[in-house]
């Protein structure tokens, strides 16, 4: 990225930046697979909710390949994985004695946080 | 980071009510810190997820007692301290200086 000069603040400001990555990497996961989010506890930046750890959902799309907040974070790193909507049930997240348990939740969430289950 | 942050599934905090006609800023000090935020980014010596964690580095009863925008400036002068723009004096004496000014 060059220096933001005011001519081009308007710009910059309305195209946004994006952290999808223009890169060729193979996806573990497809739609309709049934996964298990892992229980990590990072000391740093992570996008995997607390509520949302070892929980079963099913992967309902695959967004593409973006760069790994967690890593992003720590180091710099540009590292691109697959970005997946999952789809959890209530029932799954808040347990069994919540008000609406076919509700659904989807979260996006980074393949390094998704086990294969099922 | 398990921090004060991650909100999801917390109780006692109310309903959210959302303001009608709800303005952009609320203050002008939180424009002054969204300008600022970005202009520091251009700078290129962090990014957008090492941002959002010095937001979230926040000490927990502090960050859920503070605004939005308290959030962004607070993490936006941790960067600047840990990456050499600025330092702890100098924030200390610009705040005695504003303070000054006020009192007259």
């Amino acid at each position: 990225m060059s220096v933001l000069t005011p001519d081009r603040v308007q710009e910059v400001l309305r195209k946004g930046g994006s952290a999808r990555l223009d890169e060729k990497v193979s996806a573990q996961f497809q739609a309709g697979d049934q996964v298990l989010t892992r229980n990590i506890n990072p000391v740093g930046h992570t996008r995997l909710p607390r509520y949302a750890r070892d929980k079963h959902g099913v992967i309902d799309c695959d967004h593409g390949v973006f760069i790994f907040p967690d890593i992003h974070a720590a180091t710099g790193e540009k590292t691109g994985q697959h970005l997946y909507s999952v789809c959890f049930t209530s029932a799954e997240l808040w347990g069994e004695n919540t008000k609406h348990p076919d509700d659904l939740v989807y979260i996006d969430l980074f393949e390094s946080y998704l086990l294969a289950s099922g | 980071m398990n921090g004060a942050h991650d909100l999801g599934g917390m109780h006692g905090f109310g309903p959210i009510n959302p303001e009608v006609d709800e303005p952009v800023f609320h203050e002008e000090w939180e424009r002054r810190a969204f300008a600022i935020t970005l202009a520091m980014g251009s700078h290129c010596k962090w990014n957008l997820d090492m941002s959002r964690y010095a937001r979230e580095s926040m000490e927990p009863a502090e960050y859920l007692s503070t605004s939005y925008y308290e959030h962004w400036i607070h993490g936006l002068e941790l960067l600047l301290l840990e990456k050499g723009f600025l330092t702890e004096d100098e924030i200390q004496q610009r705040m005695s200086d504003i303070a000054a000014q006020e009192k007259t």
